[in-house]
């Protein structure tokens, strides 16, 4: 049983591989930002011990590790998802005994070894190439929550992309939806800024919503800027957020795929 | 056994209408009508075990859409189908374990690398031991003469190739029944009589059911010894193809040799000249009236010889193809 995603898993592996130029230019797309975001924060605290509470290593280390998590968590392959429904080509997973959501949790995990190899690299290589200090959690509990977050925000991404992709069953032109989810769910998750940076009222607006549960508020666990307590109603928040996000995946995409079924592709 | 059962299999489809032009497309952006249009219309067939069907009809005729109800994929509007013993629609591993549906403009192989991979990715969807993996795939590669395509990306093989990939990508857990839906399409000709061959032998070892659709005369004439033919969703016809033309053509061919020239507008009357070079004339004839025009033709013009002929089969599915 499990041998099937596995396979699949493998062989995405060796096709994100073999794309090497895409991956190249996705990587080098990535490093540019996390180099200007780095030096951005660097002018801007100067001399300045702390900034929006956060000391100067503490601000560094969220821009370079904002680069590790956001290669993990919001790597995945909505736009093939998005391209394999409206081109029809799904049919012929529908047809083999395979669940499809097995499947692209299979490939998007091989995307994302991949895209957590490059970051690593690229953050290792900045470190030692501009002599970056990268800010090290103290305790064991801080690891152990943090990779927790990590692990399910990274299934909250999976299952939001996920339900947003479905709605190709719907749209003939059906790249819109992910395109507005991907362009809100990078700012409204903390991956071009802290999301202390905001006007007080937006971030408690934002905090009703799944993304800052996503990126930021694990990066925050992981610069022990809120106590354990605080970390383990984060993560509580996040299952919540989880249960809901599969409900709604799995609803989304039977009601399309009955469509689908209905209206043919 | 019967492999396939349908009946009364009927699907509908609301297709959006917009009226023509920029306006039409505002419009239809804010009030969007809807018209069912029924693709397949009360459609019931029997086919048994191991049979080879060809499933002909023009395009829009609703081959595609009833191949799509047999595996699956699509939920009829009404009617029954019991395909391998299952409902299609509900989708249950074990029935999808025994068949498999190839499409020819799509495509289930792994595009930037080798069709190998897809196969393994095959063997462990199908529950394939490595042993049967193994025999099964050799023996698909004898006979798709698939060796050199083994390791290359399949985005570099040629049509040809990728199509014979593909059926051996469909084919590794030896199905039971096989939906083909335009086989050799876009194939030349040698590669189209190499797959037409591999299906037949496919056929014969396996005892496998096959139901194809193809818009190739020769794939149907070669290969299917029983056609079924739906046409604006209704079947048609349902049965031998060597009977299809009794059925279907209304008319019959005179061949006739004269010792002198003939004019083709004095043969006018007696039926449509077909072919006229002064010695010779073809004429199609009402199937009725053969033997009255043939006689006035012996009685009338200085004839040698004369043949009365049944219209070529590829003719007759020619037109079944071109809706006339």
């Amino acid at each position: 049983m499990i041998r099937k995603y596995w396979t699949a898993y493998a062989i995405s592996l060796q096709e994100t591989l073999q794309r090497r130029s895409s991956l190249l230019m996705d990587r080098v797309g990535g490093v540019a930002i996390i180099v200007s975001l780095y030096y951005f924060w660097k002018a801007l605290l100067g001399t300045k011990p702390s900034f929006l509470g956060y000391s100067g290593e503490q601000m560094l280390s969220y821009v370079l590790v904002m680069n590790i998590l956001r290669s993990f968590v919001f790597t995945g392959r909505g736009w093939q998802l998005v391209g394999e429904i409206s081109s029809g080509r799904i049919s012929s997973y529908l047809v083999r005994p395979i669940s499809y959501h097995g499947y692209t949790l299979a490939l998007d995990l091989a995307q994302k070894t991949v895209h957590l190899a490059a970051a690593f690299l690229e953050v290792g290589v900045l470190i030692a190439a501009i002599g970056a200090r990268v800010y090290l959690p103290h305790s064991l509990s801080t690891w152990l929550l943090f990779s927790v977050s990590v692990a399910v925000s990274s299934l909250l991404f999976f299952f939001m992309e996920f339900m947003v992709s479905s709605l190709a069953f719907w749209t003939s032109e059906s790249g819109g939806p992910l395109f507005c989810f991907e362009l809100g769910l990078q700012f409204a998750a903390g991956t071009f800024f802290p999301l202390d940076v905001l006007p007080h009222s937006l971030q408690k607006a934002l905090a009703m919503t799944p993304f800052p549960y996503m990126v930021f508020f694990p990066i925050n666990i992981y610069l022990e800027r809120m106590a354990p307590a605080e970390a383990v109603k984060i993560l509580g928040i996040q299952a919540v957020w989880l249960a809901f996000f599969v409900w709604a995946a799995t609803a989304v995409w039977k009601l399309g795929l009955s469509n689908y079924s209905a209206e043919g592709g | 056994m019967l492999s396939i059962e349908t009946r009364a299999l009927t699907k509908n489809f609301s297709v959006p209408e917009k009226d023509p032009g920029l306006w039409g497309s505002v419009k239809s952006l804010f009030n969007r009508r809807w018209r069912q249009v029924r693709a397949v219309d009360s459609v019931s067939i029997k086919i048994e075990e191991g049979e080879l069907v060809g499933f002909l009809g023009a395009n829009g005729a609703g081959k595609t859409t009833t191949l799509k109800m047999l595996s699956g994929l699509l939920t009829p509007t009404s009617g029954e189908a019991v395909v391998l013993g299952h409902v299609p629609w509900k989708r249950k591993s074990a029935f999808q374990r025994r068949f498999s549906l190839v499409m020819g403009q799509r495509t289930q192989l792994w595009w930037e690398i080798p069709a190998l991979e897809t196969f393994r990715l095959n063997q462990v969807i199908y529950g394939l031991s490595d042993a049967d993996y193994k025999k099964n795939l050799g023996e698909l590669v004898d006979l798709l003469e698939l060796q050199d395509c083994l390791s290359v990306p399949v985005k570099k093989l040629s049509l040809g190739q990728r199509m014979r990939a593909e059926l051996a990508a469909a084919l590794l857990h030896k199905p039971a029944l096989l939906l083909l839906d335009e086989p050799t399409l876009g194939l030349d000709v040698v590669m189209q009589q190499k797959v037409r061959a591999f299906i037949k032998e496919y056929n014969k070892r396996n005892k496998a059911t096959i139901l194809l659709t193809s818009h190739n005369m020769d794939d149907v004439v070669e290969l299917c010894p029983r056609v079924i033919v739906i046409e604006l969703g209704r079947l048609l016809y349902d049965g031998p193809l060597a009977q299809l033309v009794s059925r279907y053509a209304d008319h019959k061919i005179i061949r006739a040799v004269f010792d002198r020239e003939v004019k083709a507008a004095d043969l006018a009357h007696l039926g449509t000249v077909v072919e006229d070079g002064g010695l010779k004339a073809v004429l199609q004839v009402p199937r009725g009236q053969v033997s009255a025009r043939a006689a006035k033709l012996l009685q009338g013009f200085p004839v040698v010889d004369l043949t009365i002929d049944e219209v070529p089969i590829d003719d007759i599915v020619r037109r079944i193809f071109t809706h006339k």
